[in-house]
């Protein structure tokens, strides 16, 4: 039985998926994701929140005992947690998505559908690590007798902006990695180092002038800072350097999706 | 006539040998920088500029509605063809449209993931096809059926077998509404109950007003499915036109290569103990003089020199007939009663006789073997002997020669009665 009695047009482009095809794909690659990752481990899903709490012991042993960081009157493991939590969900973002068009090379070389939704799924898989970490910080708050004051619904808005920057940044760097694969260990060593160029173990305070700049360049540090005055300290966020962040977050952002838009044609010819 | 496919001046480079790297990225940047000419790569690291032309200025108009078979040999372009079809890849230059959606099958089940169920699989797969959880609710139960997986639709596909796998992939695309079916030799696995389904679904397709491109070395599934035949040579169109020309003219022109590839043949798959081998092997016609293209029913001889080692007590030989694409077609074997003394000396020869050879016009090989007398020990395994084709339009013992009318011609003869019948068997 003919379905469509009328001839389609030749057309120069692949007949667009609808949206609702486009976001059931993004939902499951990103269950695809979760699922192979933490099926047959006895602790699943806990294993995300392990690193950010280990890396908080750690944190808390060394920066805290040892160096005496201030960390502004509030108790460190909620200073350090707070902005470890965005970190790793930025980190593990980046770190897995810049390899993630090589590790679906199969469907990439094999059939058309809409590249993003690979980097994308990535991205996606970590929100879950995310509220899982977001929810012992909870339970954190209620260990310390900390609460969450009117500021905390800045919160959002900050998550915002780390996802569109964790975004871009995933898109450019996957696209890269697929015509050079040098990008990868670049990118991984610089996810390293720039833990440490992020005030995460220290606030924004005490860097000194003359590196400010650097910091302030660094989106990364308007959205650690944001998220712990939203929902450590309870206070207003430094606008300024907010301002400074979304603008460089928006212009990363638009230009990775240009930038793999234009890449995209050429994928399977060299993945 | 509308059209599915039209494809304009499309040509398909791709860069050969090692892939760049940034070290090439710098080096090009700097050449370019002294204003020297572009296309000239890293000097200490050998040319990366050399290019791979898998499609030449290719043009091709494929009407709706059509089953076009896409033929020759490894590295033509055809795979190349389906991917820019499937929008996988872009044409260096002309262009490529499309009507409606494509839907590619170059390798089944390519997005599904072994942790998740088939279940799961499945509205993944679908979604990969462009379709939505509800457009895959509406067609799951077919989806289902049709792969014959009901029973492990709930496990994870990790526990399935490869033909299983390659089953709901199928079903998934065929039933993801495409406009046009790209079909890359994937027939290939899974049983040969599931190739006819499969088949058999995409013969329904192309009733439906769909427009199915297939690519396969089997002439014979070739021939079944499609109307048309594409055959591509070094990345051009050789031919376009209709099956049953296009197929005669490709395999009167394998034929001949495979005629000028004999001598090898002895030297590889070779098996068995070595207490009595094989020195050569000829297919002769009957009067004797060799060749390697006969017509359906003329008469074939396979000659076989041997040498043993020492004598050698009541030896079989054995020679099969092997259908290149579809396997074994006959074997035969000497019988120790009458054709072969008790014990064979240092050398000789046998010699196996077909006469009225019923055989359909394909391509065949001769495997050829020494075992002891029970026939389980080998002496001697030549399992891709001489080859020889069967072509023309010679008279089979049916008088029918096309290759469509199945794999061998076997005399038959109908009766009529009219009126009332005893029935023998009730069905």
């Amino acid at each position: 039985m003919p379905t469509d009695a009328v001839q389609k047009p030749l057309i120069d482009h692949a007949e667009p998926i609808p949206p609702g095809a486009y976001w059931e794909l993004l939902m499951n690659l990103t269950k695809r994701e979760v699922k192979g990752r933490y099926s047959q481990s006895f602790f699943g899903v806990a294993w995300a929140i392990a690193q950010p709490l280990a890396t908080m012991a750690v944190f808390t042993l060394v920066f805290a005992r040892l160096a005496k960081m201030d960390s502004n009157g509030a108790p460190y493991p909620l200073f350090a947690f707070a902005a470890l939590v965005p970190w790793f969900f930025f980190m593990n973002s980046v770190s897995s998505g810049t390899l993630s068009l090589i590790t679906y090379r199969n469907i990439v070389t094999k059939t058309y559908f809409p590249r993003e939704i690979i980097p994308l799924a990535q991205v996606c898989s970590r929100f879950i690590d995310f509220f899982a970490a977001a929810a012992l910080y909870a339970l954190l708050m209620l260990a310390y007798g900390a609460g969450v004051g009117v500021w905390g619904l800045m919160a959002p808005l900050f998550f915002l902006l780390l996802i569109l920057f964790t975004v871009g940044l995933t898109f450019a760097t996957s696209a890269m990695n697929v015509f050079y694969r040098d990008v990868n260990p670049v990118v991984q060593i610089a996810l390293q180092l720039w833990l440490y160029l992020t005030p995460v173990a220290y606030p924004l305070a005490i860097v000194p002038e003359r590196f400010r700049l650097l910091f302030v360049l660094n989106p990364l540090s308007a959205i650690v800072e944001g998220f712990r005055a939203a929902v450590v300290f309870n206070r207003a966020p430094d606008w300024s350097i907010t301002a400074v962040a979304t603008t460089i977050i928006l212009a990363v952002f638009v230009s990775a999706c240009v930038m793999f838009k234009r890449m995209d044609k050429y994928f399977a010819d060299v993945i | 006539m509308d059209l599915a496919i039209q494809l304009d001046r499309v040509t398909k480079r791709y860069r050969a040998g090692r892939s760049r790297t940034v070290v090439d990225l710098i080096g090009s940047a700097l050449e370019r920088a002294r204003g020297r000419a572009q296309d000239v790569h890293s000097t200490t690291r050998g040319r990366i500029d050399a290019d791979i032309w898998a499609l030449r200025d290719v043009s091709l108009d494929v009407p709706e509605a059509a089953g076009v078979g896409v033929i020759g040999r490894n590295g033509a372009g055809k795979t190349t063809l389906l991917k820019l079809i499937s929008r996988v890849t872009w044409p260096s230059n002309g262009r490529v449209r499309v009507a409606g959606r494509v839907v590619s099958l170059i390798e089944l089940g390519a997005g599904f993931h072994p942790e998740l169920t088939g279940r799961e699989n499945v509205y993944l797969g679908g979604g990969l096809f462009g379709l939505t959880r509800r457009d895959i609710d509406r067609s799951f139960d077919r989806i289902v059926e049709f792969a014959d997986v009901a029973r492990l639709i709930d496990t994870p596909m990790k526990r399935y077998s490869s033909g299983l796998y390659a089953r709901l992939g199928f079903s998934v695309a065929i039933h993801a509404n495409p406009d046009i079916v790209l079909v890359d030799e994937v027939l290939a696995v899974g049983d040969a109950a599931f190739r006819r389904r499969a088949l058999e679904a995409l013969r329904n397709l192309i009733a439906d007003g769909k427009t199915v491109l297939f690519i396969s070395h089997d002439m014979w599934n070739v021939r079944r499915l499609c109307d048309q035949i594409l055959w591509m040579e070094e990345g051009r169109v050789r031919a376009y036109g209709p099956a049953a020309e296009i197929a005669e003219r490709y395999m009167s022109e394998v034929n001949l290569q495979a005629l000028a590839n004999q001598g090898t043949a002895l030297q590889s798959h070779r098996g068995g103990t070595g207490e009595i081998r094989y020195t050569r092997i000829e297919i002769v016609d009957a009067e004797g003089r060799p060749s390697v293209a006969l017509a359906p029913g003329d008469t074939l001889v396979v000659r076989a020199a041997y040498r043993a080692e020492r004598p050698v007590a009541r030896p079989v030989f054995q020679v099969a007939i092997v259908d290149v694409d579809t396997g074994l077609v006959i074997t035969t074997a000497t019988s120790r009663l009458n054709d072969v003394p008790d014990a064979v000396g240092e050398t000789g020869m046998i010699e196996c006789r077909f006469p009225r050879m019923p055989l359909r016009p394909r391509q065949y090989v001769l495997r050829v073997s020494i075992t002891d007398s029970h026939q389980l020990a080998s002496y001697d395994l030549v399992s891709a002997g001489p080859r020889f084709a069967v072509s023309g339009r010679g008279s089979g013992v049916d008088g029918l020669a096309d290759e469509e009318d199945g794999l061998v011609s076997l005399p038959f003869e109908f009766a009529h009665h009219t009126g009332d019948v005893p029935v023998l068997h009730q069905a």
